[in-house]
């Protein structure tokens, strides 16, 4: 079951300068969003309420619902691997502090993982389906399984998926610890060829629906997920048989972190598997984060509506002008692999 | 009072995070919820937290809130009665 992504909004480092080319550049070892006015979709009263994550993923959803002219979606579906990490910090915070005691509702409220698809519902008036998957590195893509699965049930329903996720003084000092993240540039992080990333965040919802309309920048045309192959040769067989279905693609978009072992899988399996397919990246954009192929697709969808890859984005090969077919291949510690496949309309 | 009053508007902006709303925007008598300030029911939870963390004023009956949330003054006026009770 394919779909068609009708409208696509993102909060990310990045913006759509991206595709005239101009990239916002980063230093360090964490790449925050460009936070952009949210009281342009946010009401002053309820925007107090709101931590960034929220914030985010309600402009977000905004932004594609209005590239989409859709006003009421007939389902909110959305990954999270964090959720709320500010709000439940201070939530947990104070739960310390003050004993257990004096707890305000304000921050309980907004640590829950769901929050962020409840506003939006909320802000919406939505009384739809709402549901918000919390799977690790595969909550994006399960999300988007049942947006496919509810298009599937019922053809004429537009559905709004997306994912978000957060850095967090406190996470980003936790993850820190695990020697994850590395001090790099946005232009040289992928050929650093040392250990560790650039910790990222960022929110993209997307409106897919079963038709083509006049709206429709690209065609979401599979997603598969791989958990844990044993092998990296497993993980080859398994996109070996995706190629056959599918066919090969004008342009491989792949998640290189700069983290010498992760991006080591890449290199291996373009080897292997798409040789002459030119290569493109994204996290050197987004920075690395567990629902990061959400900025991947938003990216994608955008250089299938425009017929240009944006110069930054590019790895490997010669730039392919107007490409019909890309395949994103993401994967977060060689345990969670995810193939997205998005096609030109 | 006048004193108490300013600082209750500092500490309501402060609990609340009350974004670009300054103390001098808040009238002692101007009602706190709807129609005034167009607080709502979390905010009625926050402010009896904020009486019991920054007062030590415990409400003993939440029919009384209404009152004695009505407005910056009734505020003050409550906690002062209830100040002068302990004393």
């Amino acid at each position: 079951m394919q779909a068609y992504i009708q409208g696509t909004g993102c909060v990310s480092a990045q913006d759509n300068a991206l595709f005239s080319g101009t990239v916002r550049e980063h230093e360090g070892d964490r790449m925050p969003v460009a936070d952009p006015d949210y009281k342009q979709w946010i009401d002053i009263k309820q925007i107090r309420r709101m931590g960034r994550v929220i914030k985010m993923g309600v402009a977000a959803s905004h932004i594609s619902l209005q590239d989409a002219n859709l006003s009421m979606p007939d389902a909110i579906v959305m990954g999270t691997a964090y959720g709320c990490l500010a709000d439940t910090g201070v939530f947990l915070n104070k739960l310390v502090t003050q004993h257990e005691d004096m707890l305000t509702p304000t921050a309980f409220i907004q640590s829950t993982h769901n929050t962020v698809s409840g506003q939006i519902a909320l802000m919406l008036g939505c009384h739809a389906y709402n549901n918000t998957f919390v799977h690790g590195a595969f909550s994006l893509e399960n999300a988007l399984q049942d947006s496919l699965l509810l298009l599937a049930e019922d053809p004429s329903k537009q559905i709004l998926a997306g994912a978000v996720d957060e850095i967090t003084d406190y996470s980003h000092q936790i993850l820190s610890r695990f020697r994850l993240y590395k001090n790099a540039s946005t232009g040289n992080l992928l050929h650093s060829g040392t250990h560790g990333t650039v910790a990222g965040e960022g929110a993209a919802f997307f409106v897919l629906g079963a038709e083509k309309n006049e709206h429709t920048a690209a065609e979401l045309t599979a997603v598969e997920m791989l958990y844990n192959p044993a092998s990296e040769e497993e993980t080859f067989v398994h996109i070996a048989k995706f190629l056959e279905r599918f066919g090969r693609p004008d342009l491989l978009v792949t998640g290189r972190n700069g983290d010498v072992k992760n991006d080591g899988y890449y290199g291996a399996g373009e080897e292997k598997l798409f040789a002459g397919v030119p290569v493109a990246a994204f996290k050197h954009l987004s920075g690395e984060y567990p629902t990061a192929a959400a900025f991947a697709i938003w990216m994608t969808a955008g250089i299938l509506k425009k017929g240009t890859v944006p110069a930054a984005a590019m790895f490997k090969g010669e730039t392919p002008a107007a490409p019909k077919k890309i395949l994103i291949w993401n994967h977060q510690n060689g345990k969670h692999h995810s193939l997205i496949l998005l096609s030109a309309c | 009072m006048e004193k108490l009053m300013a600082d209750l508007k500092a500490q309501i902006i402060q609990q609340l995070n009350l974004q670009e709303v300054k103390p001098e925007d808040i009238g002692n008598d101007q009602p706190l919820f709807k129609e005034g300030l167009g607080l709502d029911s979390i905010d009625a939870l926050e402010l009896i937290v904020l009486l019991q963390q920054h007062h030590n004023i415990r409400i003993a009956k939440p029919e009384d809130g209404p009152n004695i949330f009505y407005s910056v003054r009734t505020m003050a006026e409550y906690i002062t009665a209830e100040k002068n009770k302990t004393a």
